[in-house]
């Protein structure tokens, strides 16, 4: 046991912890980034031509330059998309009442 | 339902989200535990080195533990200084014994007295505990020590079985002349009780100007003042007294307190197996009696409520037992209070046993701060059980707090009497988003009683920036990879060429 922590507790009394994101915002911000990550997910997945052979949707992903079944697609589509849902699982965890 | 849902959907539609469920493993690194028994040879006698000058020997019954006092002068008898006195317990009482705290009674500056139990051989019925004066008492030299401790279990009810609508009776048996290694020039034992109903005590022949003893004062019993008495010297007195309140002991209080870094939350869950040590029903539950009783005769021996004052700020309360919520309770949260008042099942009488948990959340600014060095301190209350005007009584505590996966260089302090510390140590307990496991600091403790409500505990431990963007790292890295195969399926051919002509 340690005697002078509870000098250390008083020492810090001007700095209480405060989240980066507070608990009201949790679950807007948890969507928000889930809702980026799953449409890029998504944007993924229809890019990639044996998943998707309607040309409705080959001609909508021509249109919006993507490019098919490139090595391009997972630094601008799968990186950002993972980078969304890794933060966004964390926060809905937390949003849900289950703090992690 | 709602969470469990959202889990089951995360869980199904990202496989990397590994939810290990709430499943701890006791790690090796148990870094202080703290073991505060000595050992003595088998033949160990406390040396007669100290005299009791004057002893006054203060014995409270009013709640459903004893919580003793003695106030003694000692002197030194011995040529030499002196720094060990020994108060001497039996077997029975030493397993009930808690909450021991000395200190001296005309100088509160003096300190700190270390309070140790002796273990010299384990089938003796005498057994010690040796408390160390902060400094070496000088031959021909006094000191007034106040011990005080509680005792557990500590009570019989007589009758044992009774009617729903009677009341209560308890006996409890002690000597009137108090236990002690010294020989004792002069003692009183004063006895203090719930109430003035004290229908039968043990009568002893008096000596001066008293005739008998004890003196009844109000609710008070007076046995002494005494004339010299030898070190060991008994006599075995037993009082019964009305005590018209639930006795209420919970073997086993298991306590987590889980910080959230991510969340800004600590959670606190509470788990009591909780039992009625008084007088049995001598009939069968009567629900026609008991209703009516609640209107015309509201005192009773049975346990129907429990109030939990939590600390300001507490929300998000919930009350359950092994069936399922248990809707009889109410929580008044506002700036000023967090009560959580709840109402058992079912009235617990003497003999039953009603095993319940509760729990709530916090916000973490109210419980943790950061510190000039980037740790954190976490100040939380070891005890929070519940407020009642019969007191608490715990046999087993076990406090877990939870820390971020990742957190390091855990140390604690806490104001609970060390001897009631059994064993303190870092586990490793894994639940929701963990890959390691998070740190947990566990401290079992024993024999301790509502008295020591509130009193705190302050862990300091550090977290690096690294270990607290684990979870959404492994969450990314996972997500990556799951893109990677996607993109490398997606690249097969599974066409057949056509032939080139």
């Amino acid at each position: 046991m340690d005697s002078s922590l509870h000098e250390v507790w008083q020492a810090a009394a001007g700095s209480p912890f405060v989240p980066t994101v507070g608990k009201g915002s949790q679950f807007l911000v948890a969507f928000v980034l889930l809702l980026i990550g799953f449409s890029l997910s998504g944007a993924f997945a229809l890019s990639m031509p044996y998943l998707c052979h309607s040309n409705v949707i080959q001609l909508v992903l021509l249109t919006m330059r993507f490019p098919d079944r490139s090595l391009v697609n997972l630094p601008i589509l799968a990186v950002p998309a993972s980078l969304a849902l890794a933060v966004g699982v964390v926060y809905m965890f937390c949003a849900v009442g289950v703090y992690v | 339902m709602k969470t469990t849902a959202v889990f089951s959907a995360f869980v199904s539609l990202l496989s990397f989200a590994s939810a290990a469920g709430a499943s701890s493993k006791k790690s090796s690194a148990s870094s202080d535990s703290s073991s505060t028994s000595t050992t003595l040879p088998a033949t160990f006698k406390p040396p007669q080195v100290f005299k009791n000058a004057n002893l006054v020997h203060v014995i409270s019954l009013e709640k459903n533990y004893v919580k003793e006092n003695i106030n003694v002068l000692v002197e030194n008898i011995d040529k030499a200084p002196q720094d060990e006195y020994f108060v001497p317990f039996t077997a029975d009482q030493m397993s009930r014994l808690g909450g021991v705290e000395v200190k001296d009674r005309k100088d509160a500056s003096a300190g700190p007295f270390v309070a140790e139990p002796v273990e010299f051989d384990q089938e003796s019925d005498i057994q010690y505990l040796r408390i160390r004066l902060p400094k070496p008492l000088a031959p021909g030299a006094q000191q007034t020590l106040g011990i005080s401790y509680y005792l557990l279990k500590a009570y019989k009810p007589l009758p044992a079985s009774i009617k729903q609508e009677e009341q209560q009776y308890l006996t409890f048996s002690f000597s009137a002349y108090c236990s002690s290694a010294y020989t004792t020039t002069k003692q009183k034992t004063e006895v203090k009780f719930p109430s003035g109903n004290i229908p039968d005590y043990t009568k002893l022949p008096g000596s001066g100007d008293v005739s008998e003893f004890p003196q009844k004062q109000g609710s008070k019993l007076i046995y002494g003042p005494f004339d010299e008495k030898p070190a060991g010297a008994a006599q075995p007195v037993s009082v019964r007294f009305e005590f018209t309140k639930p006795v209420t002991h919970v073997s086993r209080l298991e306590r987590d307190i889980e910080v959230s870094h991510w969340g800004g939350n600590v959670a606190f869950e509470e788990r009591y197996t909780l039992y009625h040590r008084g007088a049995n029903l001598s009939s069968l539950f009567n629900r026609v009696k008991w209703q009516q009783a609640q209107y015309y005769h509201p005192t009773t021996f049975a346990l129907k409520e429990l109030k939990f004052p939590l600390r300001v700020g507490s929300v998000d309360a919930y009350y359950t037992d092994v069936i399922g919520n248990v809707s009889t309770s109410h929580f008044r949260t506002n700036k000023r209070e967090a009560l959580l008042e709840i109402k058992p099942r079912y009235p617990v009488f003497g003999g039953w046993k009603f095993p319940f948990t509760i729990g709530w959340n916090s916000d973490a600014k109210n419980f943790l701060r950061k510190t000039a060095t980037g740790g954190f301190v976490l100040n939380v209350p070891f005890l929070e059980g519940p407020r009642q005007p019969e007191g608490v009584e715990y046999e087993q505590v076990q406090l877990r707090v939870i820390l971020p996966e990742g957190a390091e260089n855990v140390r604690y302090h806490t104001s609970i009497p060390p001897s009631s510390i059994t064993e303190a140590g870092i586990e490793i307990h894994k639940t929701f988003l963990d890959t390691l496991g998070r740190t947990a600091l566990v401290i079992r403790a024993r024999n301790l009683v509502d008295d020591f409500r509130d009193r705190d505990l302050v862990v300091a431990y550090d977290y690096p920036l690294l270990a607290s963007l684990r979870k959404p790292l492994v969450v990314f890295a996972s997500a990556v990879a799951v893109f990677v195969v996607a993109w490398i399926v997606g690249n097969v051919e599974l066409k057949f060429d056509s032939p080139k002509k």
